[in-house]
């Protein structure tokens, strides 16, 4: 195949030719990504083999205020020579937001199907989680837990024994 | 339409419908309405977490279960399975049994078969002053005294018999509570034994009849449901032809595993849920419909007699040393204090040619301190059976200075 020349485009300057992909958020902005940053995406990957990303393709589930934080980690997910150290140091800083954030960046990370970011993100939910009682869960997540009188018994019975 | 000017709306038409005279069911009937809006509205401002999509709850879940593998960040586990009914189905789906993961989870877990692989190294700890015993399940490999509390046994004596009760409290150990597991029964001489579990341990099990069951009516349910008992093993103690200078013989029979539980492809019944004490057992109406083959007759009867394809355990026979002058079996570690009570039990090949599956260690038990012992044990045995039986090493006087 012969490669494509780079579309033309405000964001790459002639020193460095880097094929730019368009995104449109649910709320109408359009973001840039560096196609070595969008392959993070096994969605948008599929997009552009399928050669539909001329357009700025469109994000109907993700807000452009979560966008711009993705795009943000796909692109120094994608930057040559950062040790691990480093990133996981970024990735830290990168989820220290409110759990409402957090939340929404969970399901942008499974609607785009970006392993890392859903890997870090699930790994933040599950340190929220443990060490703490079912009932501290509850109050922490704003979960209404619906259970049977034989199920309390049963749950109360487990949680006992398990943190006797 | 935001939700609020809906409400403010819905309210105002109520107040109108009162001025206008209506019917007072119309006006109910708004107000309900009104209720039901504010409800959601609040559901709306709420956090979101309480939707979060079940494959990505299922991810943080898989996550915990992983990373919380020993006791005691495992409880964290036992936590997701008691916030609300999606998480607990997703736990419970999640967790493996002991047999197949080699960890304790739920309290079930002790009653379950043992992992396959390899021993679960416990250990139990004996108080004297109130004469009850302490099950635990090793946090470390190292032989220490650091554990996480699995069961609790407490001796009662009787005119005829001693009874250990066995229960899933530590402080609570008595036959009415609803923590109530099991108990071991010895003969006056204390050379026999019988174990008991507090619910069917395979489907199709009978109870004895005895003295003390009432036949309760269907229509009645007592609060507290006296537990069921079902004999699930017999441990016998003999002196060897050494007599009493040679340690003892033990013979089990595992009423409610069948021998081919051993064999390659063999299953042991696995119970999946504890009793509640809600649950209504009627011990001597015969409602279990009597299952073919296996083990569902399981009356007391003379022992030494071969119940059809039960697994029949035996201890070990140490070797005479003769430079140390005793007894020695090979605990590798686990035992480090010589005592009568030491016994290392594999399967005995009653009707059939030896083969590797009779060499393994199913239960090793023995003395490392004053009051402490370790406890090891494996398929296709359960924590709370290899608790009993040890329990019944404490008691038997077979071959004790």
């Amino acid at each position: 195949m012969s490669s494509s020349p780079p579309p033309s485009s405000a964001a790459a300057s002639p020193s460095c030719p880097k094929k730019m992909i368009a995104l449109r958020s649910s709320d109408g902005e359009t973001f840039e990504i560096e196609e070595a940053a969008a392959l993070q995406s096994k969605t948008l990957e599929n997009m552009i083999d399928e050669d539909c990303a001329g357009t700025p393709i469109p994000l109907p589930n993700v807000t452009g205020k979560i966008l711009a934080k993705v795009v943000e980690f796909c692109s120094k997910h994608a930057e040559p020579g950062v040790d691990d150290e480093s990133l996981r140091a970024w990735d830290a800083e990168f989820v220290n937001v409110e759990q409402a954030t957090v939340f929404d960046y969970i399901l942008a990370a499974n609607f785009l199907e970006i392993p890392t970011l859903l890997n870090l993100t699930c790994n933040v939910v599950a340190d929220m989680i443990r060490g703490k009682t079912p009932d501290e869960i509850r109050k922490f997540f704003n979960i209404k837990s619906i259970f049977s009188p034989e199920e309390e018994e049963e749950v109360r019975r487990e949680n006992h024994w398990a943190f006797e | 339409m935001p939700i609020k000017s809906l409400i403010h709306d819905m309210r105002s038409r109520s107040s109108r419908a009162v001025h206008d005279g209506s019917a007072a069911a119309a006006a109910a009937a708004a107000e309900e309405a009104a209720a039901r809006a504010a409800a959601e509205a609040d559901c709306l401002s709420r956090s979101c977490w309480a939707n979060m999509p079940q494959e990505l709850l299922r991810e943080v879940l898989v996550k915990i279960e992983a990373s919380e593998g020993s006791w005691p960040s495992r409880k964290s586990v036992v936590a997701c399975a008691g916030v609300c009914r999606s998480w607990r189905h997703l736990v419970k789906e999640i967790v493996k049994v002991p047999e197949v993961s080699g960890i304790l989870t739920f309290p079930i877990s002790v009653k379950q078969p043992g992992p396959r692989e390899s021993l679960l190294q416990c250990f139990i700890k004996r108080n004297r002053s109130n004469q009850t015993y302490h099950l635990y399940v090793g946090l470390t490999n190292a032989l220490s005294d650091d554990g996480k509390f699995l069961l609790a046994a407490r001796k009662c004596r009787r005119p005829t018999c001693t009874d250990y009760v066995i229960s899933l409290h530590a402080d609570d150990v008595s036959k009415g509570s609803c923590t109530y597991v099991g108990k071991l029964r010895s003969n006056f001489l204390g050379t026999k034994f019988t174990i008991s579990d507090g619910q069917p341990p395979h489907p199709g099990a009978k109870m004895p009849k005895s003295r003390s069951t009432r036949l309760v009516s269907s229509k009645q349910v007592s609060p507290r449901a006296p537990a069921g008992n079902y004999p699930v093993a017999h441990i016998s103690y003999e002196l060897n032809v050494l007599g009493s200078r040679g340690p003892r013989r033990m013979h089990c029979t595992m009423d409610a595993i069948p021998a081919s539980a051993i064999e390659a492809g063999g299953v042991a019944p696995t119970q999946t849920e504890l009793p509640l004490s809600s649950v209504e057992f009627f011990p001597s109406l015969p409602f279990f419909r009597t299952k073919s083959n296996r083990v569902e007759s399981v009356s007391s009867g003379p022992l030494g007699s071969q119940k059809d394809g039960a697994l029949v355990l035996r201890n070990k026979a140490p070797r005479w040393h003769e430079q140390l002058q005793c007894w020695c079996l090979n605990f590798h570690g686990r035992v480090t204090v010589a005592s009568v009570k030491n016994f290392q039990l594999v399967a005995s090949p009653e009707n059939e040619p030896a083969g590797p599956q009779h060499e393994k260690i199913i239960l090793q038990f023995g003395k490392v301190g004053k009051d402490l012992f370790t406890m090891d044990y494996r398929y296709p045995i359960s924590a709370f059976q290899a608790f009993a039986i040890c329990l019944s090493s404490f008691d038997t006087k077979i071959a004790c200075e």
